[in-house]
């Protein structure tokens, strides 16, 4: 791998151990995928897990992240903030605060920005067509590849080596003749536009498991399709698959036509998708009981849209006692939200809005007595099933339904 | 019986085989407090690689997965080296951090030959069954 003479400073300890353990991790991993060279990336997303020592480790001697920094949600539903109000469990919060208090200090001493978000692209991390970025998550990775067209890899512990030193390895979608798509999706009886969030994260759902981790392009999706219907169509692509660009036809930067997404070439595989598709989706995520204890939204983070749809829905009702609402956002678009009174109206119902992620949450920050759980999105379902390992039976319905479920009043009031 | 295939990352070690047919992630499949097994094939559940060689398919799973092997290492659960046929990013992400070997690139045919708890050594990309 050929790296520059700034580079090889850092790898041999110019720069400190921090840097240099970073540097060390990069170019193994760059040469392990036969990545030719380095780039400069133009900003990092990390993940705020794992134990305080590897922290420690990969930024010893470094004063600051080469590039903007934003950090991903907290991990296992641990919001250090709210989680009385979460109803999570003392035991495995007295488990969790000491190592979060710890990287927190760790963030705020170094610059790392505390977004806490899935979507940092909504909270100032915002990088340009073309530019190379090193984010985890797999639904920002999709995000920044197939509707910014920025380019990045599916990263781990990459993405904080690389926010480090500023580097990356040239490899994988980070090269043009990688980006292209593969898989061509078509609507067969359905229409695009009329389906609701969870008809299209059903979608997704069902697509991941056909394409793998092959590229994808849609055809057909409205052109004014907001950002809230289009994150819940791709954020299961890497649920059921390990997809890392969908590019969507007249949508995405690299798809101005569906002979551009393509690269001019055939694709090796079509793929309808329809009613039945949806219907075979929902119906394995059916549930047990018409009784749900506890809804959950936001996974993806819910955005100011999504927060003020949810608070018509909810204006006026009471959440029952001993249910459990929980909402992820991102604290930046909380304190919009709040300007406009919707996390008012939310929170007056008896909903917890969090900076958690609603996705990774397994048994042990579920409050006690929860043992039927709704949501809309499959990803979030997907993973909470898998988590609790059988301990909660977890169903997908529309966001009304599951509001309906936990609500006994009836609407009365109307938001202006 | 020799057999050799691409390091992700070297080392020398010797340890017992625990064979998996499947593919492995850090995340879900195991439990970095035991380094238990927590997948059902070939009636490993519950079995511990901890400081054994695991071979399996393929990696897989989420972001999460270096951070998990990474508390595997502190709590000297994690296996001593991993070996695939295709490693993938988290697999190669892990075993880079917490300084494993990790040897892909042994096809399937090859993989059958070693054999639940036998002996193996790796050295340098070449793994040797006795």
């Amino acid at each position: 791998m050929h790296l520059t003479d700034t580079e090889k400073k850092m790898a041999a300890g110019g720069y400190g151990t921090g840097v240099a353990r970073c540097m060390e991790i990069l170019v193994k991993f760059g040469e392990a995928f036969e990545a030719e060279k380095m780039v400069k990336i133009a900003s990092a997303h990390i993940m705020p897990l794992g134990p305080p020592q590897l922290l420690e480790e990969m930024t010893q001697g470094v004063k600051e992240p080469a590039v903007l920094t934003t950090i991903h949600p907290y991990m296992s539903a641990f919001d250090p903030f709210c989680h009385k109000e979460m109803g999570i469990p003392e035991a495995f919060a007295d488990q969790e605060l000491s190592e979060c208090r710890q990287r927190m200090e760790v963030y705020r001493h170094l610059g790392f920005y505390q977004t806490y978000t899935c979507l940092p692209m909504l909270v100032g991390n915002l990088p340009r067509k073309g530019q190379f970025v090193s984010w985890v998550g797999s639904s920002a990775q999709l995000i920044v590849n197939s509707l910014i067209g920025a380019r990045c890899n599916r990263d781990a512990v990459v993405a904080l080596a690389s926010a480090i030193t500023g580097r990356t390895p040239y490899r994988g979608l980070l090269l043009d003749e990688n980006r292209y798509a593969n898989v061509l999706v078509r609507f067969s009886d359905v229409d695009p536009a009329r389906l609701s969030a969870t008809q299209l994260s059903a979608v997704g759902y069902f697509l991941g498991e056909k394409v793998g981790n092959r590229n994808v392009v849609i055809e057909g999706m409205p052109e004014n399709t907001p950002i809230e219907q289009l994150k819940t169509l791709i954020a299961p692509l890497a649920v059921t698959g390990a997809v890392g660009i969908c590019h969507m036809v007249g949508l995405s930067p690299e798809a101005p036509t569906l002979d551009a997404a393509l690269g001019y070439r055939k694709p090796e595989d079509e793929i309808s998708v329809g009613k039945k598709e949806i219907e075979d989706c929902l119906a394995q995520y059916a549930g047990t009981s018409d009784s749900v204890d506890m809804v959950l939204f936001g996974c993806p983070h819910c955005t100011v849209s999504d927060i003020k749809r949810l608070a018509v829905e909810l204006m006026d009702k009471k959440i029952d006692d001993q249910k459990r609402l929980w909402i992820g956002m991102p604290h930046q678009q909380y304190v919009l939200a709040k300007k406009m009174g919707y996390t008012q109206c939310l929170e007056k119902a008896g909903a917890v809005i969090s900076n958690a992620c609603m996705a990774m949450v397994p048994a042990m920050p579920i409050p006690e007595g929860v043992r039927h759980l709704a949501t809309s999105s499959f990803k979030a379902a997907h993973y909470i099933s898998k988590l609790t390992a059988g301990k909660v039976d977890v169903q997908i319905q529309s966001m009304k339904t599951c509001i309906e479920a936990i609500t006994g009043h009836q609407r009365k009031g109307k938001v202006q | 019986m020799k057999m050799t295939g691409n390091v992700i990352n070297g080392g020398t070690v010797q340890g017992e085989a625990v064979v998996l047919g499947v593919p492995f992630s850090f995340v879900g499949d195991f439990d970095p407090e035991t380094g238990a097994l927590l997948i059902e094939d070939n009636g490993l559940y519950g079995k511990s690689i901890a400081d054994k060689i695991l071979v399996c398919t393929t990696g897989k799973g989420g972001t999460v997965a270096p951070f998990i092997a990474y508390q595997a290492k502190q709590a000297r659960t994690a296996p001593a080296a991993i070996i695939c046929e295709t490693a993938g990013e988290m697999l190669s992400e892990s075993a880079i951090l917490i300084d494993i070997p990790l040897i892909e690139g042994l096809e399937k045919s090859r993989l059958k030959m070693i054999k639940q708890g036998q002996e193996v050594s790796i050295k340098d990309g070449t793994v040797q069954v006795e």
